[in-house]
């Protein structure tokens, strides 16, 4: 019983990650309709800035996502410019199967840069209080992650309120919304476009930061975030940043549950299916409007 | 103000537009009339930004509408209320009037606007904050037109304001465009209800098949004899101007 | 003769004339690198069918081809003969693809793609979890491991993919994929039955992929069952499908050979090196080349032919 709880808990630590994970490709995929199935890449990418910060400068990993953040933001921004900009160019059936195209190829080569650069090893960093632990009870919460959970879900909280109050902000969620009733309004939807997917690859920064921190990454920990983000964006349908945190915080449970039932090689499995039934049977997601 | 001259437009090879040229001119109430598929809302798009036309001109002010990107076009003092709203369903009444004055001339008049909004359409003051896919449809296009106006538009367009809309609230909706109009805002009005917008109307323009057909004053077009038999129809015993 | 036929009797042939290599250069390494091509050959063109025919992007046509390996695999090493073990690996293969395939064409466009991703990737983690020890084969049949009757098995199964494509091409069945692929909407108003045409269209794809599998299973001595079911075999197929030409006969075909090619090249210094490469040139073709290297032959056919045109002109 007590494994089970402690289970539990350390999948709910997980599912934060995989909520911020999500918000990021949410937010892209909601306002430019564009799946960047790059997204795991770009949380790759952020977890090597905070490591490499950490193992040539001695850098704090939660201090990092000061950098690896506004970073993450630039490559956002040049990666729309140079990339993603023309995808949007197409209408929307068309955009969102190149986008798919496009992603995979990004994918690739930024795949295929990581382990040029950095070799295949899994890496993580381990700080002088790595191993501190809380403990409540018989559950041993370690500190790490419980820091990670809360600072992925502080930044979610920032993001929900800049898209709630910021005048940019409702702009990106009109945008998202009626692109040409927008475009009337006088938003500049380009514009609109660009901070979406800039703040949506710093979001995807900031997680692969608490990745390398709390667990372990290599050029190869792409595909898998980009399919968790995946199975929880689709759990959560679009439209709500908190939402989304909330669908991530589920599929950390129910990974940490199904391992209890059925053995560990199996946890990954039964997201995987939970996403394929959801899909199938409500593509709109759970908490998602019905397009 | 604005000038349209010989603007052709089409959906694909099908013509909508052949050649249209209309002016609307500082201070007027203009309407476009003319029956379902004429091109008027393709004019409207034109205009707007949202189709390109395929030859034409348009001018607004003696500059080049057709040379200015779509989201600048509020910016010049056009605002327009689309067909069918266009609103920002999922947000609050007062996020899409605030949406309404993004572009930088708008926003520093953002305060004085909004009230001007809420005095026109009070019923909007008391809903400020409620989502608005929970409006009903006059509600709606309230907000609809609301948002036009946070702009500070010297020109309102607005594409079928009474589309599906409850008779009362057309009423209100028309008294309030009278109203925009006394303060200084021309109106380009596109409507079915031939009827209620010629009531309003300085001049019109009739549009068929792509085409301007007819052209006059309001009060004399709703005497006019095809105007009668093509859009009016006999007036029933009791029934009122709309 | 239009370019599709010139091109198709012209790989044909170069497919028969292979035919006498094993008997030319009995080298085993040329041999083993022009069988990796014709394997090629024949993944991409199944995915080609699916893809470029019928407009379905299957991210998890990896499943496909494990499953068909595993099938064969599990029968040959019990004494089935191998084109036996390999038909079993393709009706396998399709079996499960019409299984799904009704519940997955309730997916459109890019959910297809991420579900048959996600279908992909449970086939895979659901193998490796069953079978998590390599799979040999026994000693004495190591010992009568003979290369030719594998080449000769891949020549085949990469000249029937090249058939089944150009008869797909000019079939009813082919038309009609295309009229789904361009506009789903008014294909059904005319009275096609989309879900239908894309079954086929699977179960073709699927057949080809599970009897590449068996391939795969028959030519290689030891590997661990999961991994034909990786995300690398689908992603090589659709490198090369779109790099080639996704939609047309021979695309594939050029994607394959170029793809082994650079891929051996530059696999001696640089490894994974020819991803990235491949992952750029796969961006540039979507977003500038959609019709990859087939529209850029024909590009540069026409420029040569107007500046042949233009000469001659000149002269007179």
């Amino acid at each position: 019983m007590t494994i089970l709880a402690q289970q539990i808990v350390l999948g709910l630590l997980l599912g934060g990650l995989y909520g911020l994970a999500a918000a990021g490709l949410s937010l892209v995929f909601g306002v430019l309709k564009v799946l960047n199935v790059a997204h795991g890449e770009l949380i790759m990418l952020g977890g090597y800035g905070a490591y490499w910060l950490f193992a040539l400068l001695g850098l704090d990993p939660f201090a990092s996502l000061l950098l690896v953040i506004p970073g993450s933001l630039l490559l956002g921004a040049a990666l729309f410019l140079a990339l993603f900009g023309f995808v949007v160019r197409a209408p929307e059936e068309t955009r969102i199967k190149n986008s798919l195209l496009v992603g995979f190829g990004l994918a690739l080569a930024l795949h295929a840069l990581a382990v040029r650069l950095f070799t295949a090893d899994d890496r993580s960093i381990s700080t002088g209080y790595g191993g501190a632990v809380i403990t409540v009870g018989p559950i041993a919460i370690p500190v790490i992650r419980l820091a990670s959970l809360l600072v992925a879900l502080a930044l979610i909280a920032a993001l929900h309120l800049l898209l709630a109050r910021w005048r940019w902000g409702k702009a990106i969620r009109a945008t998202a919304e009626d692109w040409q009733a927008a475009r009337l309004t006088g938003i500049d939807i380009r514009r609109a476009y660009l901070l979406a997917f800039a703040f949506g690859t710093a979001l995807a920064g900031a997680a692969g930061t608490l990745v390398s921190v709390g667990y372990s990454i290599s050029p190869s920990i792409g595909l898998e975030w980009t399919l968790k983000a995946l199975i929880v964006v689709v759990l959560a349908g679009l439209g709500s940043m908190l939402g989304t945190f909330a669908a991530g915080l589920f599929v950390g449970v129910a990974e940490a549950l199904s391992a209890a039932a059925f053995g560990g090689p199996y946890r990954e499995v039964i997201g995987l299916v939970i996403f394929l039934v959801v899909l199938v049977l409500r593509p709109q997601g759970l908490f998602g409007r019905a397009r | 103000m604005l000038e349209i001259r010989g603007l052709e437009a089409a959906h694909g090879d099908v013509p909508a537009l052949s050649g249209v040229t209309l002016r609307v001119a500082a201070g007027e109430i203009v309407a476009l009339l003319g029956p379902n598929g004429a091109g008027k809302s393709t004019l409207l798009g034109c205009v707007a930004g949202l189709v390109r036309p395929r030859a034409g001109a348009i001018s607004w002010d003696g500059e080049n509408l057709l040379a200015v990107a779509p989201h600048r076009i509020v910016e010049r003092g056009l605002a327009v209320v689309p067909e069918g709203r266009r609103l920002f369903g999922s947000m609050t009444v007062e996020d899409n009037l605030d949406l309404g004055a993004f572009s930088p001339r708008a926003r520093a008049a953002r305060r004085e606007s909004l009230e001007r909004v809420f005095a026109l359409f009070p019923d909007l003051r008391s809903r400020r904050r409620q989502i608005v896919h929970a409006l009903s449809g006059g509600q709606q296009q309230m907000v609809a037109v609301g948002r036009a106006l946070m702009a500070s538009p010297r020109l309102l367009m607005l594409d079928e304001p009474s589309l599906g809309i409850a008779p009362l609230l057309v009423r209100r909706i028309l008294d309030a465009l009278v109203e925009i109009n006394r303060a200084g805002v021309a109106v380009f009005l596109v409507e079915q209800n031939v009827r209620a917008a010629l009531t309003l109307a300085h001049r019109a323009y009739i549009l068929e098949g792509g085409r301007v057909v007819g052209e006059g004053e309001g009060p004399a077009l709703l005497r006019d004899a095809h105007v009668r038999r093509a859009y009016l129809g006999p007036l029933a015993a009791g029934e009122r101007d709309a | 003769m239009t370019t599709e036929r010139a091109w198709t009797l012209g790989i044909l042939l170069a497919l028969a004339l292979l035919a006498f290599l094993p008997l030319v250069a009995p080298r085993d390494d040329v041999l083993n690198f022009v069988f990796l091509v014709l394997l090629s050959i024949t993944l991409a063109q199944s995915w080609n069918i699916i893809a470029g025919y019928a407009g379905q992007v299957n991210l998890g046509h990896a499943a496909f081809f494990g499953l068909g390996a595993l099938t064969a695999r599990t029968l040959w090493i019990a004494g089935t003969p191998v084109v036996a073990a390999m038909a079993a690996g393709a009706a396998v293969a399709t079996a499960f693809a019409l299984l799904i395939g009704a519940a997955a064409f309730r997916l459109r466009g890019a959910y297809f793609a991420i579900g048959t991703l996600a279908l992909g990737e449970i086939l895979r983690t659901t193998v490796g979890n069953a079978l998590p020890e390599i799979s040999t084969l026994p000693a004495a049949s190591i010992g009568a491991y003979r290369l030719a009757p594998r080449y000769y098995l891949a020549l085949a199964l990469a000249a029937l993919s090249v058939l089944a494509v150009a008869g797909l091409a000019r079939s009813r069945l082919g038309l009609g994929m295309v009229a789904v692929r361009e506009d789903e909407g008014a294909a059904e108003a005319t009275g096609v039955s989309a879900l239908a045409l894309k079954l086929r269209a699977l179960a073709l794809s699927t057949a080809l992929a599970g009897a590449a599998g068996g391939l795969f299973a028959y030519y290689h001595i030891s590997y661990y069952p999961s991994h034909p079911f990786g995300p690398g075999w689908t992603f090589d197929a659709l490198l090369m499908t779109f790099i080639g030409g996704v939609g047309t006969l021979h695309g594939p075909v050029l994607g394959a050979v170029l793809y082994v090619f650079l891929k051996e090249y530059l696999t001696v210094r640089w490894v994974d090196f020819h991803l990235l490469i491949f992952g750029v040139l796969f961006i540039a073709i979507v977003l500038l080349f959609p019709g990859g290297l087939v529209q850029a032959l024909i590009q540069a056919g026409n420029g040569a032919r107007r500046w042949m045109a233009r000469r001659r002109g000149a002269t007179t």
